[in-house]
């Protein structure tokens, strides 16, 4: 078939950059020739993490899903950070874990009661409250939109999980092919 | 006529609807009173109103509304105006525009009474009866049937505008049409074209077409234009409701499409199960296929410096040269195969990264895709590299590009680096590029 050219702007390439740019890094992290489980295991979790932050990155911040994406990978790394750097004083800890712990419950908490009044506000489908709810924990940031815009954000999400898949298929068929 | 005319012209302060009542009245008396002027503008009128009697009829709920700014009515006006007659080249357009409102605002204040007091004209049509109107909008239409068939050319393109404005205005009447006055729905005034509302809508009242245009609806001072359908509820909330309900049946069929193999089932709750297990699943093989890159990660003595390097370079559009031509050695696109030189003795992987990458860089894909096919036949591969290479077989343009640069990365990276011409053949412009 005819090649196309690629976009390079597109949401595939944009994906594939960061992606193939954050996995070149942790494969250098650990040179990885052992295949002690844990290990895999610490790789698996950083490859997960970066491909859902490289694709939250190419989305920027245009879908609240991708918005959400990021804030909570921020926030897990501060946390993350607070915790590590503060061990010693475990009063600062507990302050800042829970400070942060506080913001993010605070930050859920106004998204829960947003939704709650949108939802009485708007809820035309009280039969679907059920499904909506799952899909509201499926889709990052699903719990603050009512059911119109956590229908438009799922789309533009199960968008993206395809380009991920696809992607992340094809660099892992190429890896295995030695 | 003239002398009326800028009368009413310089009523700047008026609302629409006190002009219009004023023109009307002035019309009726010129009706009466000047044939000539009476025909030309009976013409202008008949064959506005006649395309236009619906929508006025419509209007005359709008008018009765009173409050609506005086822009969007003209806007209306304007709207309505623009379809049926793009050739009424009126000498005053402005009073065409105006009288087809006019007109059809005409029967209603008629039915009102003869005064032509501004203020009483707004307190008449707002306390306008609906039945009346309903009745005057009877009368007009007749009229304008009548007048319409009086009329030539210019009615007939109003009659056929009519038609369409008829579908929708009846429409708009199906509604409980006495209780226009109040918050009945409203019409669709949007004049880009709503094509779900008014496609809907036109199915709809194709039933209801027969039946007599009615004035039924006011037009709200709010500004979501819905249409309100045959036997619907035409509160606001039901409006909002049902606006909404549209906009996630909308949505649920964009899903539809994405969402593979949902063509069979019908209903939101279906849908969104299945909606729910295909992004469940595609999350878990987002995971799974995280953990196979965790596990199958091959022994990487890339230097992350050529890749790097490749990031430099990868804004390099220039041409890429076939590669069996020399001189383009030194091209900075070659470069960026540089890494893979390095990398290849190593193992193959490393290409993988490297090419899906360069793949991205838009000039490589398509140039190298056309010297791959000669290169690998002239190359002598190793028997494990023609099958790892045969085994990707693109099937997709994406996979085309990354196959093409990943022959071309493997050729060229093998052992010594060859020029791209001549397989195997070391090439000193490559080794020094290797440098880099």
């Amino acid at each position: 078939m005819d090649s196309q050219h690629l976009n390079p702007s597109s949401l595939k390439s944009r994906f594939t950059a960061r992606f193939l740019r954050a996995l070149i890094k942790i494969n250098a992290q650990k040179p990885i020739s052992s295949s002690s489980p844990r290990e895999i295991f610490q790789r698996y979790r950083r490859i997960k993490v970066a491909a859902d932050k490289s694709m939250a990155y190419s989305v920027r911040s245009r879908r609240t899903w991708s918005r959400a994406t990021l804030w909570k990978l921020r926030s897990r790394s501060r946390r993350r950070l607070a915790s590590s750097s503060r061990r010693s004083s475990i009063k600062t800890r507990t302050t800042t874990t829970t400070t942060t712990t506080t913001t993010s419950t605070n930050h859920r908490a106004a998204i829960v009661e947003k939704t709650s009044h949108e939802k009485e506000n708007k809820e035309d489908h009280v039969g679907l409250a059920v499904q909506a709810e799952a899909l509201r924990e499926l889709v990052p940031g699903g719990e603050s939109m009512d059911l119109c815009n956590l229908l438009d954000e799922t789309a533009h999400y199960i968008k993206c999980l395809t380009t991920q898949v696809q992607v992340m298929k094809k660099i892992a068929n190429l890896y295995s092919l030695e | 006529m003239n002398t009326a005319l800028p009368e009413m012209l310089q009523c700047s302060d008026l609302t629409m609807l006190e002009r219009q009542r004023d023109r009307l009245k002035w019309q009726e008396e010129q009706f009466q009173q000047q044939q000539q002027q009476q025909s030309y503008f009976s013409e202008l009128s008949c064959g506005v109103f006649s395309s236009q009697t619906n929508h006025v009829q419509g209007f005359q709920g709008g008018f009765m509304g009173g409050a609506s700014g005086d822009s969007v009515l003209s806007d209306m006006v304007m709207a309505r105006q623009v379809k049926p007659d793009p050739g009424l080249e009126s000498p005053w357009p402005e009073l065409g525009k105006v009288d087809m409102a006019a007109m059809g605002f005409g029967p209603c204040g008629y039915g009102n009474g003869p005064s032509f007091d501004m203020n009483h004209a707004i307190s008449r049509t707002s306390s306008c009866p609906p039945a009346v109107a309903a009745t005057k909008a009877v009368e007009v239409k007749v009229n304008s049937e009548k007048m319409a068939s009086a009329v030539g050319k210019e009615s007939f393109k109003k009659r056929k505008a009519e038609k369409l404005q008829n579908t929708k205005v009846v429409a708009e009447n199906e509604s409980k049409r006495i209780k226009s006055c109040e918050d009945e729905g409203e019409e669709s005034k949007i004049t880009g074209p709503n094509t779900n509302k008014s496609s809907n809508n036109k199915e709809a009242s194709g039933d209801a077409s027969k039946e007599n245009s009615k004035v039924s609806e006011v037009q709200k001072p709010d500004f979501i234009h819905v249409r309100a359908r045959r036997g619907q509820a035409t509160d606001s909330h039901s409006l909002a409701e049902r606006v909404r309900r549209e906009k996630i049946s909308e949505r649920m069929k964009y899903l539809q499409d994405l969402v593979p193999g949902c063509n069979k089932i019908t209903g939101k709750a279906g849908m969104l199960d299945e909606i729910i297990n295909y992004v469940q699943s595609l999350q878990r093989q987002v995971e799974f296929l995280s953990m196979k890159l965790a596990t199958v990660n091959p022994r990487l003595d890339f230097n992350i410096d050529n890749l790097y390097a490749k990031e430099v370079f990868s804004s390099c559009t220039t041409n890429f040269p076939t590669l069996g031509m020399a001189p383009e050695m030194a091209n900075p696109p070659y470069l960026q195969f540089n890494p893979i030189q390095q990398v290849v003795p190593c193992c193959g992987v490393e290409m993988g990264i490297n090419s899906p990458d360069m793949t991205l860089r838009r000039t490589i894909s398509a140039p190298v895709s056309i010297p791959d096919a000669s290169f690998l036949d002239s190359s002598c591969l190793t028997m494990h590299q023609c099958s790892a290479m045969q085994q990707i077989q693109p099937t997709a343009t994406w996979d085309v590009e990354l196959q093409n640069l990943y022959n071309v990365a493997f050729d060229q990276g093998r052992s010594t680096p060859p020029f791209p011409s001549q397989p195997f053949a070391g090439s000193i412009e490559a080794s020094d590029l290797k440098e880099i």
